[in-house]
């Protein structure tokens, strides 16, 4: 195995090398170019057109608005759940596990619209209501910054929430106790003691959830450019995609700054924690944190977090559904009901492009996943079990991609497909689907690898089996979890793409998350709800699937 | 089945340098005996089961398993380790997290597509002997610490293998356990009739286990013998340091007697048991274990090798007292039955047996 091993790492390095390195290259590369034809030719143009304009300075301030306060909003909330989780005696504690867990469930795209459809200021269906009411002057306007940084907010809660939870419940109560023993109230305990040691967890959720929504898409598209408020995401996109000329040279110039800005946040993000781990407070095995008990406060917190999961997992669905079935927006009522039918759902299954793109999002889904997932599998390989100089190169580089924002990856891999017959064709959205989201694939195996102490391996290789027999009845069906879980991450992301999909998504090539896009853009409710209710159930299919499989697999042996 | 390694040597590079993991080891294994590689940490022991088993190819040498070469440098020679025939039990045990009792067990059987009915035959026999019959479609982790440790040795004696290997199985037990075991596997082994290569830093695991010890140190065997023959006549300091307790006088040999051979130390002339090719001149180190220093009831002085010393510290340990006794400007540590009249701070008599104060030559 060892010989193989050896052939393979750089042959690894090569593969993820061009994947995550050639969107960066070209558009360095692109950014001076100028025009897609006159790829090569230097010019400092388009960096002059690019930060000369005007308008570029409120883009910049409403970007880092924007940002900050999703960061703000996700880590605030982030630690209000993650404390009454791990420290209190709460009821009901499996929501917290679904909480962690939507990112899977609802794509971004949807959410975000299914905001819009309750509070956007002509017939947002909370605002038609207000409006009945009389209420004229309470009627909220979500396309605003504001409105974008709560539904942003509430998108990265997971994420942050991943970040603080086991840094939380991590933490050493007797830091706490002693606080209490000099005196110290609950309240002074918590924000004297129990917040300053977990300072490192929460700046490292600031920083990821401000890498995120500064490469988020959806939100700023759906919901900040019908209200003119463009951040770097957008601004990128309207260059590429309105008006009559698509300046790819002058989206590379202004990719590069969030590209920019995106690692150094990175790098940031990771000497947090490590920094983290000098803070590590982890006594012995088998200590729990002592429970603070919330008395009569229990009830009230516990249906504030029923409310947020309620905001965050059913409320989206449930108007997309109603959305779907009624034939213009309208407040639920006797009305309403009377008026439902099946209209939008007949006619999105009778839209050429709408079953194109639901195609192209099932294949991409499900063979770009299959895919990544062997790509994954190797890569892991190396980096767990090979170990050497170049496997740590493998990681440094598997993992880059994570910090780069699709959008800027697009148009990236657009100046290198042009050069390609790859152009206009799936292929091409393969390719970049993997290289973006490749950490997704290889995070859950190389944990899976890890778990795989060597002696079991050696042991069944003294025991009789070769390489390929030790492979087969050992290493596979111990890393099936992993695998699954691998595989359940890309397909979802597969399926709901679309940062790098609106840049690389040509007539012909359309994918669910750009048609919905399009739908949004043309204020086709209805449709647009139909086709994301397809899309939800798509990828929960394949979830189940996946599952399914895996439980099959792990239970044979 | 005899093993030779001959002439091994094993390098890594770490960071730049070159560490040598094993250097030159020569080593006849007798067959059919439990032989124990013995040594701290760090010391190849686990190298050289490693290349024994085929995990590892050594960088020169030659390896033989019976009368097949297995490895040899030279030949370019390098059978794997599922060729190799060999049974062993890990550290870790190793029991497949994802498989029953029975198929753990019928691995190495399943391997070597052996029919049905023979691999149940054989499985529940090793289950038997390891006393776990009943357990076959326990799920691999339901099993306690002492119950894995069997499955693994059930697993690698189910395929009658003609060595089994044994990589410090024992360490992972808590301290009762691991003596039951200890004694158990002593039985089975006897029992079997089988070459045994067991690797342990636990000196008295090995003394109570082995046949025959090898000691290494820094990738190289230092001295090999009976446990009895390493416990009483080791001609190292190191060796006699790493099994048991003992205190080092250093000397100069003052006669070469027929009976005895006389050191002249610090604490005065010591008769030690007799050593061959010792003469009057030689520096040489006395070595006498805490257990063979007797005291004296007062008034019953005379006879060799008799001291006086004071009681520097006692310790009492339930079966024993430990402590120092300062005999001029030496410490010497002592053990000494819990119900004799000693007290801190006492001057008192002691007395080395000759028969067990070793040389060891310097």
């Amino acid at each position: 195995m060892q010989k193989t091993s050896t052939a393979l790492t750089p042959g690894l390095i090569a593969i993820v090398g061009f994947l995550t390195l050639c969107p960066v290259v070209m558009l360095i590369l692109g950014s001076f170019s100028g025009e897609l034809g006159a790829f090569g030719a230097f010019t400092l143009e388009k960096y002059v057109a690019a930060y000369t304009d005007p308008a570029f300075a409120e883009i910049l301030v409403s970007t880092v608005i924007f940002t900050l306060g999703s960061a703000l909003v996700a880590t605030g909330l982030a630690l209000f759940l993650a404390y009454l989780n791990t420290r209190t005696n709460i009821p009901g504690k499996f929501i917290f596990g679904v909480i962690s867990l939507i990112p899977m469930m609802v794509p971004h795209i949807l959410f975000a619209v299914s905001w819009v459809l309750l509070l956007n200021p002509s017939n947002g269906m909370i605002n038609l209501f207000l409006r009945q009411l009389g209420l004229e002057g309470a009627a909220l306007n979500i396309y605003s910054l504001t409105g974008m940084i709560l539904v942003e907010g509430l998108l990265d809660l997971p994420i942050a929430y991943l970040v603080v939870a086991p840094a939380m419940s991590a933490f050493d109560v007797a830091l706490e106790e002693s606080s209490r023993v000099c005196g110290a109230s609950n309240a002074r305990t918590l924000i004297r003691v129990t917040l300053p040691v977990l300072r490192p967890a929460i700046l490292a959720a600031l920083t990821l959830v401000i890498v995120r929504s500064l490469a988020s898409f959806a939100v700023p598209s759906v919901i900040g450019m019908p209200g003119r408020i463009y951040v770097l995401a957008t601004h990128i996109y309207s260059i590429v995609a309105t008006g009559y000329a698509a300046d790819y040279g002058m989206a590379a110039a202004v990719g590069m700054s969030a590209l920019a800005a995106s690692i150094t946040l990175i790098v940031l993000y990771r000497r947090l924690t490590r920094e983290g781990e000098k803070y590590v407070t982890i006594s012995s095995r088998g200590y729990r944190p002592s429970v603070i008990d919330l008395k009569g406060a229990r009830y009230p917190l516990f249906a504030v977090v029923v409310l947020i999961s309620f905001v965050l997992i059913v409320l989206p669905v449930l108007v997309l559904f109603y959305t779907s079935l009624v034939p213009y927006v309208m407040t639920p009522g006797a009305k309403a009901f009377a008026a439902m039918s099946w209209r939008h759902w007949a006619t999105v299954l009778k839209d050429p492009v709408s079953l194109l793109a639901l195609k192209n999002s099932l294949y991409l889904g499900i063979g770009g996943a299959t895919l990544g997932i062997v790509l994954s599998f190797f890569v892991a390989y190396v980096i767990v079990k090979v170990r050497s100089k170049a496997s740590g190169l493998l990681e440094s580089l598997s993992f880059l991609s994570f910090s780069f924002p699709g959008i800027v990856v697009g148009i990236g891999f657009m100046w290198f497909f042009v050069q390609t017959p790859l152009y206009s064709t799936i292929w091409a959205l393969l390719i970049g689907y993997i290289a973006t989201y490749l950490p997704y694939g290889l995070r859950p195996l190389t944990s899976a690898f890890v778990q795989i102490h060597g002696h079991l391996e050696e042991s069944s290789r003294v025991c009789g089996g070769g390489p390929l027999y030790t492979m087969r009845r050992i290493v596979l069906p111990l890393l099936v979890p992993g695998i699954a879980s691998g595989w359940i991450l890309m397909a979802t992301m597969f399926v709901r793409e679309l940062s790098l999909s609106v840049v690389l998504s040509r007539p012909g090539t359309e994918v669910l998350a750009v048609q919905i896009l399009r739908f949004a853009e043309d204020g086709l409710w209805g449709r647009l709800s139909a086709l994301g209710i397809l899309m939800i159930f798509i990828s929960t299919a394949l979830v189940v699937l996946a599952n399914g499989i895996a439980g099959r697999l792990s239970k044979k042996d | 089945m005899e093993i030779r390694v001959k002439n091994v040597s094993k390098f890594y590079d770490s960071e730049g340098k070159r560490i040598e993991a094993l250097v030159d080891v020569d080593l006849v294994i007798p067959s059919n005996r439990i032989f124990t590689l013995l040594g701290p940490s760090g010391c190849g022991k686990t190298t050289l089961l490693r290349c024994i088993v085929g995990l590892e190819s050594p960088d020169t040498g030659e390896i033989a398993i019976g009368d097949e070469v297995v490895f040899s440098a030279e030949k370019g020679i390098f059978v794997p380790p599922d060729r190799r025939g060999l049974g062993m039990v890990f550290q870790t045990y190793a029991i497949w997290p994802h498989m029953n009792v029975f198929d753990n067990v019928a691995y190495p059987l399943q391997a070597r597509s052996e029919p049905k009915g023979e691999i149940e035959r054989k499985v529940a026999r090793a289950l038997r002997f390891v006393q776990l019959d009943g357990f076959e479609k326990r799920p691999a982790t339901k099993l306690s610490g002492g119950q894995q440790q069997r499955v693994a040795l059930a697993r690698a004696l189910v395929a009658e293998p003609k060595v089994i290997l044994f990589d410090e199985p024992l360490s992972n037990l808590d301290a009762k356990l691991r003596e039951e075991t200890r004694k158990e596997l002593r039985r089975f082994l006897t029992e079997l009739k089988i070459t045994a290569v067991y690797v342990t830093h636990d000196q008295i695991e090995a003394l109570a286990l082995s046949d025959a010890i090898a000691v290494m140190r820094n990738g190289r065997i230092v001295e090999m013998g009976t446990p009895r023959e390493i416990y009483f006549d080791s001609d190292r300091q190191f060796v006699a340091d790493f099994i048991g307790h003992a205190n080092f006088i250093p000397g100069t040999v003052a006669a070469a007697g027929e009976k005895a051979t006389i050191v002249d130390s610090a604490i005065g002339p010591i008769a030690c048991a007799r050593k061959t090719g010792a003469a009057p001149g030689q520096a040489a180190t006395v070595c006498i274990r805490p257990e063979f220093i007797r005291v004296l009831s007062e008034g019953r002085g005379g006879g060799e090798n008799v001291f006086r010393g004071t009681v520097e510290s006692l310790v009492f340990v339930g079966d024993a007292f430990e402590g120092e006794i300062r005999v001029g400007e030496t410490l010497l540590i002592f053990r000494i039955d819990s119900t004799a009249a000693v007290r801190e701070g006492e001057e008192i008599a002691l007395q080395f047996d000759p028969r067990h104060c070793s040389i060891l030559m310097n």
